[in-house]
């Protein structure tokens, strides 16, 4: 057998911090990110955006001399209207029109295009065109958007309610009469995603080819070429997507966005490639948004501090339109979902409302709708211990699901496979000084601050396959993954998938499972990926599923590729398949082996040295879905150390730690990589990141000036513990971890600035938990205090 | 149009500009330098920072037509610089990178504190990234690889 693995799931390869392959031109600044490509005669495009929330378009005003430099909607036709959202005759929908048609719905939404020589020159035409809008009053507030007064957005709807649903399970009248009841009400604000690489668009028509090429920084580039051809009513196989080196894309990049719509059918009408590139302003009032939940939530629990059920509403503030091809409802019923988390509550009954007001549409974001959701049950978990008087860590230990209890269906419907969640909170004690901390809390800091120490739990749902997404009403079903393995003749190989790495260093994991399988070296493999011209069929990057889906399908594919070379590795030194094994590049079998290389020139160029029946060629492709399409879940705990200022409200973390649990890992120093990562954007959204709205529907966050991006002086240095629990149904046994960093440390921020100041009861149900918030809130609860 | 005459990486350039270039536009239009890269275009993100008579400079808000007899070193002009080798073979074994956008940045940043300081501590390099931002990495790689290619390239001036 080609593998090599023991079974904890380390092989030759797989298991190995080897170091990254994608560095080397990154490093060198020689990568080609979408900005980069250079066309012959490629003009820029500037877009023509609205300066106001909501209002009718009187009059697109074009100076004459631009006319032919300035499209508007009607100058695109014929476009097909291409509604996003999931497939329920209960949620209402109106397609995202490419640029506005007839109306605008927030500030900075596409109304007109102009192309110019180069950007600067685009923008100055962009500048001369006047949008005349009748400005009428802006909905900002996902509550208020739903009162009766509200202004409507839409035309034909009875409310500004994208979906209302009721998520139940269990009974919870059954504990109506719980001994102890807390309510409270908590919110996670409106983020932007902000990979350093904004969005990007280049696209020309390669008559040679009889294609409309679509250069995009996106995440998934079949599925927007499909996207793209649905909404220019094109045939597919007349559309290639490719996505070049994507800098960053966390959920951002992986929607199709009107400036890909737009930007592909200027292509069609005029005679030269047309680029947009995003700018960072553009990203922050027009790119995809994300977060922004609104909960009321009650617990039922004993005196003991067993939570019985959970009871409330979430509300999601969606922004106007429902993004293709998921739409926001997969937000608001993953967060309802999420909200057991990782504890044995049986009953829990939550009314969402995905709400459409006057801001940019969200999208996903790591860790999609988790992140609120934890932040909102770990907080309550520690109200509910402040209520009972019972210590934060052992209100846990309480509720948490315990080992033998997996696998799991918890209140949320989700099925939690395996894992040990107690171990992971006591590893995370193991690795902090609880007593001492304490003791210096109570010995107080000679500035003033105020120590602070807070837990969170997080699962993670990854590599979840068709029912799943089937159950959430997708359109488009991302249930499999392909890929190609093609040798050379000299033995060296390509891996084609439809993955697309963003910053994963998936040209370095999936080359080392290849490896694996293959016996070979992963110099010899290069990863191919980003252009529906090369790859099979798949769905790209997100839901923390490349690892488990597209690994698999190297796997999959690799064993299958390995077979034949074993048949041929066999004939040629007169053994018997069974006795033949690749390592080292070679094929040994008896005494003898013979090279990768020989046995692909066989087969590549050399078909009278190959057995009787055994056709030419060295090439496999393989799907792969795990067999347990309800995901894998990784999971884990947070422990943050920090002190704050009670006048200044700044927050300083002394100590994060993270003990986590991904089964096995394929490259341990990536999966560290992609921890770190995930917990600083987490910290970003805890304590910096808000995108927050003017009275009539302003963007106030519209540099970088204004919007808070955690800088090396904000984000420390970590400690992370590994646990490891392999996945049962996966390839190796692994599971998806991209999300989980982001998804705690609103949570254990929050409680540990709650933990600070419990002396005097400030409270912190509201992210960012920026300096003003936590000085009000202490200033609040002093005031309470004295007027009490 | 301005014309501005001016030494990129070591070599004399002649570039036809307009006056509202900036330097990043430049290096970036007008002579497909691309490794600098540009994330902000208001001078917040770092990424586009380049050396300008030996000082690092946000690129993206330096004029283009005030860089007349200057001095420009860009990610491509240390491909072949041995002190800029050692912060890369440390950023590539700290994974210091991710989806590599802020990394020529930083690179460029990197070789700066190494430079203004010899020996950082973890502290002094944190603050003198402030200005440098990255969406992937949590910071934590970029720190330990500066301050492990620091103590690298110090040793290397002692036993030299």
């Amino acid at each position: 057998m080609a593998a090599e693995t023991t079974p904890d799931g380390v092989g030759q390869w797989v298991g190995k911090s080897l170091p990254r392959k994608e560095d080397k031109r990154h490093l060198a600044g020689a990568s080609t990110f979408i900005a980069d490509i250079r066309l012959p005669r490629m003009r820029d495009v500037a877009f023509v955006r609205s300066p106001v929330a909501h209002g009718r378009i009187q009059s697109v005003e074009i100076p004459e001399e631009h006319r032919r430099h300035v499209f508007v909607l009607a100058d695109l036709q014929p476009l097909v209207p291409i509604g996003g959202g999931p497939e329920m005759a209960t949620f209402r929908n109106v397609a995202y029109p490419p640029l506005a048609d007839g109306k605008v719905f927030f500030v900075g939404q596409t109304v007109a295009m102009c192309i110019g020589r180069n950007r600067a020159g685009a923008e100055d035409i962009a500048a001369e065109v006047f949008v005349d809008v009748e400005e009428q009053d802006a909905v900002i507030d996902a509550i208020a958007a739903l009162e009766g007064d509200a202004p409507l957005l839409h035309e034909g709807w009875p409310d500004n309610s994208f979906i209302d649903a009721v998520i139940s399970e269990g009974d919870i009248a059954s504990v109506a009469d719980a001994p102890v009841k807390v309510r409270r009400r908590l919110k996670m604000n409106r983020q932007a995603t902000n990979p350093l690489e904004t969005r990007g668009v280049i696209a020309y028509r390669d008559h040679r080819l009889d294609e409309l090429v679509v250069y995009s920084s996106t995440q998934g580039p079949h599925v927007m070429r499909h996207g793209i051809a649905l909404a220019l009513g094109m045939p597919e196989h007349k559309v290639r997507v490719i996505a070049p080196d994507v800098g960053g894309g966390f959920g951002g990049k992986n929607r199709l966005m009107p400036e890909e719509i737009a930007l592909a059918a200027l292509a069609m009408k005029v005679d030269h490639p047309v680029r947009w590139i995003e700018d960072r302003n553009e990203h922050l009032i027009a790119s995809v948004q994300a977060r922004e939940h609104h909960y009321d939530l009650t617990l039922h629990a004993t005196r003991e501090g067993r939570v019985l059920g959970i009871e409330g509403s979430v509300h999601v503030d969606a922004g106007a339109f429902a993004l293709w091809p998921s739409g926001p409802f997969m937000e608001t019923g993953m967060a309802a979902r999420n909200l057991p988390g990782s504890y044995t509550v049986e009953h829990l009954q939550i009314r969402t409302h995905t709400v459409a007001t006057n801001k940019a549409p969200i999208g996903p974001y790591r860790g999609v709708a988790r992140p609120g959701a934890c932040f909102a049950i770990e907080r309550m978990m520690d109200e509910l211990a402040d209520e009972l008087g019972i210590d934060p860590v052992e209100i846990r230990r309480i509720n948490l699901v315990q080992p033998q209890m997996m696998p799991y269906r918890t209140a949320g419907g989700l099925r939690l496979d395996n894992g040990d969640y107690p171990a992971a909170l006591d590893k995370a004690l193991a690795m902090i000084d609880l007593p001492a901390l304490r003791e210096r809390q109570r010995r107080g800091e000679p500035d003033g601050r105020r120590l602070g120490i807070g837990f969170a739990v997080y699962t993670e749902q990854s590599g979840h396959g068709t029912v799943e997404w089937v159950k959430r009403k997708s359109r488009v079903v991302p249930g499999y993954e392909s890929a190609t393995v093609r040798m050379m003749p000299d033995g060296t190989a390509h891996v084609l998938v439809a993955i697309q790495s963003h910053g994963q260093g998936l040209e370095t994991s999936l080359s080392q499972i290849a490896a694996q399988e293959l016996g070979m070296d992963p110099a010899a493999i290069l990863i191919r990926h980003g252009d529906t011209g090369v790859s099979p069929q798949g769905f790209g990057t997100f839901a923390s599923r490349s690892i488990v889906f597209s690994g698999g399908a190297v796997a999959k594919a690799s064993r299958k590729l390995a077979a034949k070379i074993r048949r041929i590795g066999a004939h040629l030194l007169q053994v018997s398949e069974a006795d033949v094994e690749l390592r080292g590049s070679c094929a040994h079998g008896g005494s003898g082996s013979v090279s990768i290389a020989e046995i692909a020139r066989a087969a590549n160029l050399r078909p009278e040295m190959l057995p009787p029946d055994t056709r030419p060629g060295l090439e496999a492709t393989e799907t792969y879905e795990p067999p347990e399409s309800g995901g894998v879940f990784s999971y884990g705990v947070h422990a943050v150390t920090l002190l704050a200022h009670p006048v200044t409200g700044v927050t300083e973390i002394l100590d994060y730690v993270i003990v986590e649990d991904c089964g096995n890992l394929i490259n341990p120093k990536i999966v560290d990589g992609q921890i770190i990562g995930g917990v600083a954007q987490g910290i970003g959204t805890a304590l910096y990141e808000e995108l927050s709205f003017s009275e009539n529907g302003q963007p106030i966050a519209t540099t970088f000036g204004d919007y808070m991006m955690p800088c090396a002086t904000e984000i420390p240095s970590f400690r992370i513990g590994h646990m490891v629990t392999p996945a049962e149904s996966t390839e190796f046994g692994v599971k998806g971890m991209g999300e989980g960093g982001a998804i705690a440390p609103p949570a254990a921020i929050a409680n540990a600035l709650n933990d600070a100041f419990r002396f005097c009861g400030a409270w912190f149900f509201e992210t960012p938990m920026t300096p003003r918030r936590v000085s009000d809130a202490v200033v609040a609860a002093l005031e309470s205090e004295a007027a009490a | 149009m301005v014309e501005v005459t001016l030494t990129i990486n070591g070599e004399e350039e002649t570039v036809v500009i307009d006056a509202r270039d900036s330097l990043s536009d430049l290096l970036r239009e007008k002579l497909n330098l691309t490794g600098t890269h540009v994330g902000c275009d208001h001078g917040a993100c770092g990424a586009c920072t380049v050396h300008l008579d030996g000082t690092p400079v946000r690129s993206c808000i330096v004029l283009a037509a005030r860089c007349e007899c200057s001095d420009i070193l860009t990610i491509e002009g240390t491909r072949n610089d041995a002190i800029t080798d050692v912060v890369r073979r440390h950023f590539h074994d700290k994974h210091a990178l991710q989806c590599g956008f802020c990394t020529p940045g930083m690179l460029m940043m990197a070789v700066d504190i190494i430079r203004r300081y010899r020996v950082p501590s973890e502290e002094q390099v944190r603050a003198e990234l402030s200005g440098q931002i990255c969406r992937c990495t949590g910071y934590m790689g970029i720190v330990n690889a500066i301050v492990a290619a620091a103590d690298e390239l110090d040793g290397q001036r002692a036993t030299a």
